[in-house]
């Protein structure tokens, strides 16, 4: 048996004839903060509801800490849905208390654990106001409380930080870091590249239900062309003899991308650039970025999903 | 276990917070009694006294409706001093003349003749009584009206009084009174069946018929009692032939030797289990429409999400099912409670309002003979155990079209079908205690969505045992039944989202696995 907190093996869902999530592998180690990435109907939301063991897969094995089934240890995970809502009539430490209470916590234990939290991320004075009264991003906030008042060892996110502000995006953001720091696994499922930037370890990224990248930032960094950008009024097409480019395009007037090839320095090229005296109003070079490697990965198909 | 309880608990806690739930119960007893104490109030508050004139061009009527009107009045007068000799503790003057209450004629009774003897005319002024306010009265004709003249002329008169545009002179109790009606007998009234002989009831309210049927009442009788004696009949004999009344007993042939004699015990025993069906019918509809708004809401909010990782279909099911139960559970025992204590309080403690005549003294019965049917019958227990056999059929169904649904605007096109067949029960409901053994009855019983609310409604008249136990097995394999498929169509239709599915597709659910 793995150590995995999470094992996705060959996982299939189909809706009748429509294919959700198709061949889906991967496993996510403990301890680590996870990012699910992809589009819009991306299987997403599909792959984390059969991760929860609320949808059956119609093919494939899903190992979820230890065991076969979510259900069976559901009370050491924590879930937020992608669509958030609570009870509108209840008061938000009854909210994170009740849902604690059904993970198996005993009912004292549970109001404890809500009027901590609610202190902690700086909900004390909201406490005992109905959850119908609090801002959109409060309520929020107290749904992904709801979700770790538990204490559970696998947390997993379905776009925690879509109607947050900066600022709340930022609390939830120390959230998930403490959990980690805590040695808890955290899985999140977004479309904001920067957080995933900030945040992940690791990442999946979905485009059509299949698996299209699965690693770590960095490999996935290298799975896009490293690029300088140069602004001249000399033309650089001498560059294109220099070894590790691979193409020069000009995406303005005097402005030119230079794509290198795996490995290539940009040094080389800046370096290129003085030898043949191609006079040089700005060098930029940077690694790519997630959004470049999302775009480039998921970029056709996911126009294709739109309008499927 | 432990999941189901908590779901049950917050959805009872829930409900029990809202107003809504607190009006409910508060507002049944109000209702019950306002149920009881409204016609006595509208009888002696409600409408105020009728005035009226009478204009007798015969000379020969009027006299005899006059002493017949006198006569119901004191009457009305009698009876309602015969309630005010009932209260706890016995008025001053009226000790000596009231026999306290027995056990089984628990309110005391006035010897009023003996009253009458001793106080004299003016019997009624008793410290504390207050006379019922008469419901007519009749009034001098306000201006000088020659009576022997044309009746068009005399109604020519009349006609700004009746209108309003004049008023009585104030009494006491009322400033401005009007006149009501005008009742005109004309010369040659009763001599000729002709229209213009007849006599004239003018009045603006023609919905208010009583002065108009109880005159029209004492003239038949004096017309006919006329004809008698033009033919030659005795008066006596007259006399002897109309207080002559078709007597009847009813008798039951179940009742112990001795105690066949039907009573109001016996009729409410027949009656009792249509308003237990009633009670049934309402307490199963509202706690499983709450059911459907509550399922409703976690869908809409996708709150359903959360609570399937946390707990299974099955317990989310049961958890709501059971925190339902328990709110309408603690609904019909405060209903009950408050029915039975209303019993026990009015029969222990108090005489019943006033009444006209002999129903004050069936009125004063009613708490304790509704307090021995509790004791004699099966009605509360068979209640309990309809309540939940049927809540649970009812609930699920309840449930599983909430789970299909994603507003309310959905979940009522498909109650729509669903209300009319549930109705039935209610169209049923008089005629199965006309007779609660025969055919459709026993028909009825047979379909397990209708036994709690047929076999609720034949349970005092002693149904064969093999209904009763077969119709109750039916319908507890008919709950497990609902409960497999509901949970089954449940599971899926939870996380559903969007269109509701079509019929077909939720019986495929069903069938496969």
């Amino acid at each position: 048996m793995s150590d995995a907190a999470l094992e996705l093996r060959n996982v299939s869902k189909y809706y009748g004839e429509f294919c959700a999530v198709d061949d889906l592998s991967f496993t996510v180690p403990p301890g680590c903060i996870y990012g699910f990435l992809g589009p819009n109907g991306a299987g997403k939301t599909t792959a984390l509801r059969m991760i929860l063991d609320i949808l059956r897969p119609t093919r494939g094995s899903i190992r979820i800490l230890g065991a076969a089934s979510a259900l069976t240890v559901r009370h050491r995970i924590g879930y937020l849905p992608e669509e958030k809502g609570l009870y509108k009539k209840m008061k938000a430490w009854a909210v994170i208390a009740y849902f604690a209470g059904l993970k198996g916590l005993s009912s004292r234990d549970a109001r404890r654990r809500a009027f901590e939290l609610l202190e902690r991320y700086g909900l004390k004075d909201f406490a005992h106001a109905k959850t119908e009264a609090l801002s959109k991003g409060m309520g929020q906030k107290v749904q992904v409380l709801a979700s770790i008042a538990h204490d559970p060892e696998l947390v997993i996110f379905d776009e925690p930080f879509s109607g947050l502000d900066p600022v709340n995006q930022g609390v939830l953001e120390e959230i998930v870091t403490d959990l980690r720091a805590r040695g808890r696994t955290v899985l999140f499922s977004t479309h904001v590249m920067q957080h995933a930037e900030r945040l992940c370890d690791r990442l999946i990224i979905l485009g059509g239900g299949r698996r299209l990248f699965d690693g770590t930032l960095q490999e996935a960094r290298q799975t896009v062309p490293h690029r300088v950008r140069l602004e001249s009024e000399d033309d650089p097409s001498a560059l294109k003899d220099v070894p590790g480019v691979v193409g020069l395009v000009s995406d303005a007037p005097g402005c030119w991308q230079v794509e290198l090839g795996p490995g290539a320095d940009p040094q080389r090229v800046l370096r290129a650039c003085f030898e043949r005296a191609i006079r040089l109003r700005s060098f930029n070079s940077a690694e790519p970025s997630l959004h470049e490697v999302f775009i480039k990965l998921v970029g056709p198909g996911a126009r294709e999903a739109t309008f499927r | 276990m432990r999941y189901i309880w908590r779901i049950g608990w917050r959805e009872f806690f829930e409900n029990a917070r809202t107003k809504g739930f607190w009006i409910g119960i508060l507002l049944f007893p109000v209702i019950i009694l306002a149920s009881g104490a409204l016609p006595v109030l509208l009888a002696t508050k409600g409408v105020s006294t009728r005035h009226y004139v009478m204009i007798d061009q015969t000379g020969e009527y009027a006299p005899k409706v006059r002493a017949e009107m006198t006569r119901q009045r004191s009457a009305e007068i009698d009876g309602a001093l015969r309630s005010f000799a009932r209260r706890i503790p016995t008025p001053e003057p009226l000790v000596p003349f009231v026999t306290p209450g027995s056990s089984n004629r628990p309110a005391p009774s006035l010897d009023l003749d003996g009253w009458k003897k001793q106080a004299g005319s003016s019997y009624w002024t008793v410290p504390g009584f207050s006379l019922p306010r008469a419901a007519w009265l009749e009034v001098p004709v306000p201006i000088a009206i020659q009576t022997s003249n044309d009746v068009p002329a005399i109604e020519g008169l009349l006609r700004p009084w009746l209108r309003g545009e004049h008023v009585l002179p104030p009494s006491e109790a009322n400033p401005t009174p009007k006149l009501f009606a005008a009742v005109i007998i004309p010369r040659d009234y009763g001599t000729t069946t002709n229209e213009a002989a007849a006599l004239r009831y003018w009045t603006e309210n023609t919905a208010d018929t009583g002065l108009r049927d109880s005159i029209q009442r004492l003239l038949g009788d004096e017309l006919r009692r006329r004809e008698y004696q033009s033919l030659g009949v005795d008066p006596a004999i007259i006399a002897r032939v109309e207080a002559k009344r078709a007597p009847i007993t009813d008798l039951n042939p179940r009742k112990a030797e001795g105690e066949e004699k039907v009573g109001l015990a016996d009729r409410l025993r027949q009656w009792a289990p249509s308003f237990f069906v009633y009670l049934l019918w309402i307490s199963i509809f509202a706690v499983s429409q709450m059911l459907l708004n509550s399922v409703i809401e976690e869908k809409s909010n996708r709150i359903i999400e959360v609570l399937l990782s946390s707990v299974t279909p099955g317990e989310l099911m049961l958890g709501k099912l059971l925190g339902i139960a328990m709110t309408g559970g603690v609904m019909l025992s405060s209903w009950l409670g408050s029915i039975i204590s209303m019993a026990l309080v009015q029969s222990k403690f108090f005489a019943p309002p006033a009444m006209a005549g002999g129903s004050a003294n069936a009125a004063a019965s009613l708490p304790a003979d509704l307090l021995s049917l509790f004791q004699s019958t099966w009605l509360l227990p068979a209640f309990g155990v309809y309540f939940i056999l049927g809540y649970i059929a009812y609930a699920t169904i309840f449930l599983t079209v909430g789970s299909l649904c994603s507003t309310l605007k959905e979940a009522q096109n498909f109650m729509g079908p669903l209300m009319l067949v549930l109705m039935v029960p209610l169209f049923l409901m008089p005629f199965i205690p006309r007779d609660p053994n025969g055919p459709i009855a026993t028909a009825f019983s047979w379909i397990p969505l209708y036994t709690p609310f047929v076999m609720m409604n034949r349970i005092t008249a002693s149904p064969p045992l093999f209904d009763v136990i077969g119709t109750g097995v039916l319908l507890i394999a008919f709950d497990v039944l609902i409960l497999w498929g509901c949970g089954k169509v449940f599971r899926l239709a939870i996380l559903r989202t969007g269109q509701p599915p079509r019929i077909v597709e939720v019986f495929r659910w069903l069938w496969n696995r």
